[in-house]
């Protein structure tokens, strides 16, 4: 047996050897030539990424970016679904062009890869039930929701640090155990949330029993993230966005799925896209 | 308690469930299940026939090969092997692998294992004499194994890789981990959506699930039994 | 071109060792403690099978060919996200004190691998001759103390060797635990994967730890098999 698991581990290194190499290649160019742009992008998370039941097309925040993007470029967009979890490796080992998926820029993955300026500012905070929490003290050694491999999951184990947390997939299922009282409040970028109690809004079962109290626990500035060293497409994107902001394209996007009339209204204050570091460094 | 089901969250999404986002966008749901699956299975053969044959080989290192590829794949979890796939794969392969064909491969590599035990089974079931009659009317060792011993090996084999079949089905909800649109990934999206009906959701697909396996259940138990009977005659 | 460089320090020690560890402990407890009730549910479920009574003896049978032909998935997210609408109110208000994740992990693993276990021990005994019941009945036993005292003891006995094998299956299955917050092993490796982006190692450790268990556990059974049942058997 012995011998048996000293020959695995020596696969293993070989494996590991072959896996030396991956790419960052000119992204710009291979998408102008084959005409089509990969975007990972949330299926089912409105208003920012999801598939809309009648027409089967993805929708929201995000995909508008890709769109438009896409537009620029004169190519076709294809989405592929991506969780918070494998976003990162499905970008690095080339299964997609971009992360456009509700991703919050922070220094630790910008080591790992490249991420364009701030596209959406939001900040983190929970959804509960309507009065259960009141200050983070309500939190304390309760058990809180959210998704794995997400920013919103090592925040709350800082600022609360006697909860458990509880990752799942994504974060509607931490809405879920919110509502069947597994967890006592769901926590990540309010933007997301607001999204949530917009759909429990509209169902009469569940209308006028759940909150997002004032409370904060981070700025989560968004990015589009694309291989880490690949810096025309980069550019390309940053341009682009920058442009939206001009020319006011970014500010009707954001009145379409976050505007007063929205299923899930929220203020965009003072926010613009400049060509900003925020989050990077 | 069943009365307070609303089962309307199924027959809304009816055509969603059964194929996706297809013809608009790439199949999914009960189709791409069965694509899944019957990919998995067809390559599965090939593999471990491959395997099986290595581990009755009267070379030792072959032997020692297969016995330590499948001691390990059968000692992991599949979603184990399912993530190893995923972290591999593009690093040695580029990024050419969807995340489907991704899966594929992982059900391949891991059921291969498993097949290989049944035709290893097989093979060692049929009855010694018979290679050594094969060999005294000059066949070599390569020859009696294709021509005399692998076709009855294989008849026999049948419903056994039915069974194989059925335990493929179910393994293919494990792709909804990585986002492949499989009938468990388009239910959880559903739920995702709607929020209220997590119960009616998921009895609805476990019911399809059975359906589909039960079926293939009964077929393999009828084949078996089938064979039986042509044995005894 | 980047360079994938390796850091097996992470796994060896510190933070991230010790989530590997914990993760290891959950996985042990979870596939212990859904082994010992799959046994207990699949031994009744067994006899049900057996029963003379039709409706009892359909119900068994409906029961193991539903959750043997579902995917253990499916079940697992059935019973935390879909059963708050088919239990009562009480079973529900008590499982959400519990640790629900665990729990409805241990209810899935237990239902999918009690419906296998009591094949396994059906087949165990109908391998007893008939004989031996009948002479246990006609001896002045009673139907179920004949099962009690004769049969089923030699039964369980020649059904280790499959419990074992289906033991090795749970402690496989229980990664899927992951999907629904469970930190076992499975998770913990992911959760190293996303905090230090390291797969390979956090992936290698993993396996290391599933290879290991799963050999103990297939030693095990050669053990039983050469100490317990061949001399049984010359006998």
């Amino acid at each position: 047996m012995a011998r048996r698991i000293g020959l695995f581990v020596l696969a293993l290194a070989m494996v590991g050897a072959m896996c030396g190499a991956a790419l960052a290649g000119d992204t710009l160019a291979d998408v102008k030539k084959s005409g089509v742009l990969v975007a990972g992008v949330k299926d089912s998370l409105p208003p920012f990424g999801s598939v809309d039941p009648n027409t089967k097309e993805f929708v929201g925040y995000d995909i508008d970016f890709v769109k438009y993007i896409a537009k620029k470029l004169g190519v076709k967009v294809e989405y592929k679904p991506v969780s918070s979890a494998n976003r990162m490796p499905m970008l690095m080992e080339g299964r997609i062009d971009l992360i456009a998926a509700t991703m919050t820029k922070n220094p630790e993955r910008a080591k790992q890869i490249d991420f364009s300026y701030t596209y959406f500012l939001t900040g983190q905070k929970f959804l509960t039930k309507k009065g259960a929490v009141k200050s983070l003290k309500d939190l304390e050694g309760q058990k809180i929701g959210t998704a794995k491999g997400s920013t919103s999951e090592q925040n709350v184990k800082k600022a609360v640090p006697s909860a458990t947390v509880l990752s799942f997939d994504d974060y509607p299922q931490g809405v879920l155990a919110v509502q069947q009282g597994k967890v006592i409040a769901v926590t990540t970028d309010e933007s997301i949330l607001a999204g949530q109690l917009g759909k429990l809004e509209k169902n009469p079962a569940t209308k006028g029993k759940f909150e997002i109290p004032d409370i904060a626990i981070s700025d989560e500035p968004y990015g589009i993230g694309m291989r880490k060293g690949d810096t025309n497409w980069v550019k390309f994107v940053n341009d682009t966005i920058l442009e939206m902001e001009k020319n006011g394209e970014a500010a009707k996007i954001f009145t379409k799925w976050f505007g007063p009339d929205s299923d899930s209204p929220i203020a965009r204050g003072s926010f613009t896209i400049t060509a900003d570091k925020r989050g990077t460094e | 308690m069943i009365g307070g089901l609303d089962f309307s969250v199924v027959s809304d999404n009816l055509s969603y469930f059964f194929i996706g986002r297809y013809p608009k966008g790439p199949l999914g749901g009960v189709g791409l299940t069965l694509y899944l699956a019957v990919v998995s299975l067809a390559l599965s053969f090939i593999g471990g026939l491959v395997l099986g044959l290595m581990s009755v080989s009267r070379n030792r290192l072959l032997r020692f090969g297969s016995s330590t590829v499948i001691q390990t794949i059968r000692g992991m979890p599949l979603l184990m092997v399912i993530f190893w796939m995923f972290f591999l794969l593009p690093a040695m392969l580029g990024s050419g692998m969807t995340a489907s064909w991704t899966i594929i491969v992982a059900l391949t590599l891991f059921t291969s294992a498993y097949m290989s035990e049944i035709v290893r089974a097989g093979i060692v079931g049929i009855p010694k004499g018979q290679t050594e009659a094969a060999i005294s009317t000059g066949l070599s060792h390569g020859q009696a194994m294709f021509y005399i011993i692998l076709p009855q090996a294989l008849r026999n084999m049948i419903p056994s890789f039915v069974n194989q079949f059925v335990s493929m089905i179910k393994d293919t909800s494990l792709a909804f981990i990585v986002g492949v649109t499989e009938l468990t990934q388009i239910a959880t999206q559903i739920n995702n959506r709607t929020m209220l009906y997590p119960t009616e959701i998921f009895i609805f697909i476990a019911v399809i699930y059975f359906v589909i396996c039960f079926a293939f259940t009964e077929l393999s138990r009828w084949l078996e039994r089938r064979l039986a009977y042509r044995k005894a005659i | 071109m980047l360079t994938y460089k390796f850091d097996w320090a992470i796994v060896t020690s510190g933070k991230y060792f010790d989530w590997i560890v914990s993760g290891f402990y959950v996985t042990i407890k979870l596939s212990m403690v859904s082994i010992a009730l799959s046994f207990l549910l699949g031994l009744i479920i067994a006899i049900m099978r057996m029963s003379h009574l039709r409706p009892v003896r359909w119900f068994a049978h409906g029961y193991l060919e539903f959750f043997r032909n579902t995917p253990l998935l499916v079940q697992i997210f059935f019973w935390y996200f879909g059963s708050y609408k088919v239990l009562p109110a009480v079973a529900n208000d008590w499982l959400v004190k519990q640790d629900f994740e665990f729990a409805a992990a241990v209810i899935a693993l237990t239902i999918y691998t009690s419906a296998f276990i009591a094949e396994d021990i059906r087949s165990g005994v109908r391998s007893i001759p008939k004989e031996q019941m009948e002479a246990a009945r006609s001896s002045g036993f009673s139907y179920i103390r004949s099962m009690q005292y004769i049969i089923l003891p030699q039964a369980v006995r020649l059904t280790i060797p499959p419990l074992i094998n289906q033991f090795l299956n749970l402690m496989k299955n229980s990664s899927l635990a992951m999907t629904i917050g469970v930190a076992e092993l499975m998770y913990q490796a992911r959760q190293v994967e996303s905090y230090t982006f390291k797969g390979f190692e956090a992936f290698s450790a993993a396996t290391l730890v599933y290879l290991a268990l799963s050999f103990t556990i297939t030693g095990l059974m050669t053990l039983y098999d050469k100490k317990v049942l061949q001399p049984l058997k010359g006998r």
